[in-house]
């Protein structure tokens, strides 16, 4: 498969750059500048209609869409051994995850815009930004609930391409909520930054990061 | 025993509800709504870690997220046309058209809060309210786009599940974007609004009881 992938740092691109180096795949990289408007000139737009990312051309198709593209990858390369199909008794739960990723994603989408894409005061609500810090706390709990068994990935068959999809949120979720009194998710996210694959996902040193804050307070109203 | 869909009328549920009238299968409908507290409930929780709605019992077990609960139900049900097999040439738009329509659906999600369930304007953000206006209006210039080729259905090959994930998204994001600028994508929602499955599952989920209007304009300023 020729692969390239359209990334920006620290965006949900991770997830399909992260599961790309857990394949080993050889892949073409470009990078994108999330805050000076690449993303929304002509040649990307072609890409993306909505100029946003992740997307890959795989073999000269043009897909959208992280969740999407984790579980295409994962099922057309099975060798890898981090797809679940259909006759695997967690299927479900595989599906279930690779979609819930963005369940827990929009939150954190949310919470970027509120805290680091509207740059004044005036622009925010801090409403919407408490709200939206609760319900992020409370997609995680469910989380939390998974992981209590003992298990080390969110299935108990093991790593999965799902733990790439989720786990770009667990990844990120700190910089909002604290894990506090998620010990179990606390736990799988140092398993998982303990993954080669993941570190080599992360921005390379110096480069432009969207989150420049260990923590991101929820503002006064 | 018959499925069971905890569903409220207007929301992503809508896409189960319909996918299950498409492939005959007898559901019965437990209705919440979004402000009343029902999701609260005790013993939702348990059926709904983090009580949203979709939520279906169905063989012996629940299902959560719709994406997720329409793959399901196309890999376990016999007999139909509405997804591509793995090593279809239309797996991969299949799959990118079943999550573009959930980072429709987190759109329409945003402006639903901002101009419904905040219960005092003040708390209101008229910034994001715009931003989520012209993210919502191009993430729906994307499927125009596709569709600009003449063919039916998301897939040139015809009618299928991914369709049917798009199923509440066109009628609720009509009303926070004009379609006047989209005359393949108001097509394509009247050619899906006319299919005897999607006429039965309205019938079965009732009226929707959180939009007051058909048309929510931006507010000044
Ligand atoms: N559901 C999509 C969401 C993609 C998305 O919104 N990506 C963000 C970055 S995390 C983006 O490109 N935002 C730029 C913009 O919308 O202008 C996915 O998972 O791929
Ligand atoms: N990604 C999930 C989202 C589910 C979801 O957020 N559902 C909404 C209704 S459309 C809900 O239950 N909201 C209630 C709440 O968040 O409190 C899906 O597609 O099923």
């Amino acid at each position: 498969m020729q692969i390239t992938l359209h990334h920006a740092h620290e965006a949900r691109s991770m997830r399909v750059l992260w599961l790309l180096e857990e394949f080993g795949a050889d892949y073409t990289l470009r990078v994108y500048d999330f805050f000076n408007k690449s993303l929304r000139s002509e040649d990307y737009l072609t890409i993306h209609p909505a100029g946003r990312v992740p997307s890959v051309e795989v073999d000269g198709r043009v897909m959208l869409e992280s969740g999407a593209i984790a579980e295409y990858l994962a099922e057309q390369l099975p060798a890898a051994g981090l797809h679940r199909g259909p006759d695997h008794p967690e299927r479900m739960e595989y599906l279930e995850l690779l979609h819930y990723a963005e369940t827990i994603g929009q939150h954190l989408a949310n919470l970027t815009q509120g805290h680091i894409v509207l740059y004044e005061d005036w622009m925010r609500s801090p409403t919407q930004i408490g709200l939206e810090t609760k319900r992020l706390a409370k997609v995680l709990t469910r989380l939390e609930a998974q992981l209590r068994d003992g298990r080390a990935y969110l299935l108990t068959s093991g790593f999965s391409a799902a733990d790439c999809a989720v786990g770009y949120g667990v990844w990120l979720a700190p910089r909002f909520v604290s894990l506090e009194k998620l010990p179990h998710v606390a736990a799988y996210r140092d398993r998982l930054m303990a993954r080669p694959a993941l570190q080599k996902a992360l921005p390379p040193e110096g480069a432009k990061r969207i989150y420049t804050k260990d923590f991101y307070e929820v503002p006064d109203v | 025993m018959s499925a069971t869909l905890h569903s409220i009328a207007g929301s992503r549920s809508f896409r189960v509800l319909w996918l299950l009238h498409e492939l005959g299968e007898p559901v019965e409908v437990v209705p919440y709504q979004i402000m009343d507290g029902s999701l609260q409930q005790e013993g939702f929780k348990a059926i709904s870690p983090a009580r949203r709605v979709p939520a279906l019992e169905i063989d012996g077990r629940v299902l959560i997220e719709s994406g997720a609960t329409v793959q399901y139900l196309c890999e376990t049900r016999k007999g139909h046309d509405l997804m591509p097999p793995v090593h279809a040439d239309e797996r991969a738009d299949w799959l990118q058209w079943l999550h573009y329509a959930e980072t429709l659906g987190g759109g329409i999600q945003n402006l639903n809060m901002q101009h419904l369930f905040l219960p005092k304007p003040e708390m209101r953000s008229l910034t994001v309210m715009g931003i989520e206006t012209k993210r919502l209006a191009i993430a729906l210039k994307g499927v125009e786009k596709a569709l600009s080729d003449g063919r039916d259905y998301l897939l040139p090959t015809g009618f299928s599940a991914a369709d049917v994930m798009m199923g509440f998204t066109l009628t609720s994001a009509r009303r926070y974007v004009r379609f006047e600028g989209f005359p393949h994508l108001t097509a394509y929602q009247a050619r899906l609004e006319a299919r005897p499955a999607y006429s039965a599952a309205q019938v079965a989920e009732g009226p929707q009881q959180f939009y007051t209007q058909d048309f929510y304009e931006l507010p000044e300023g």
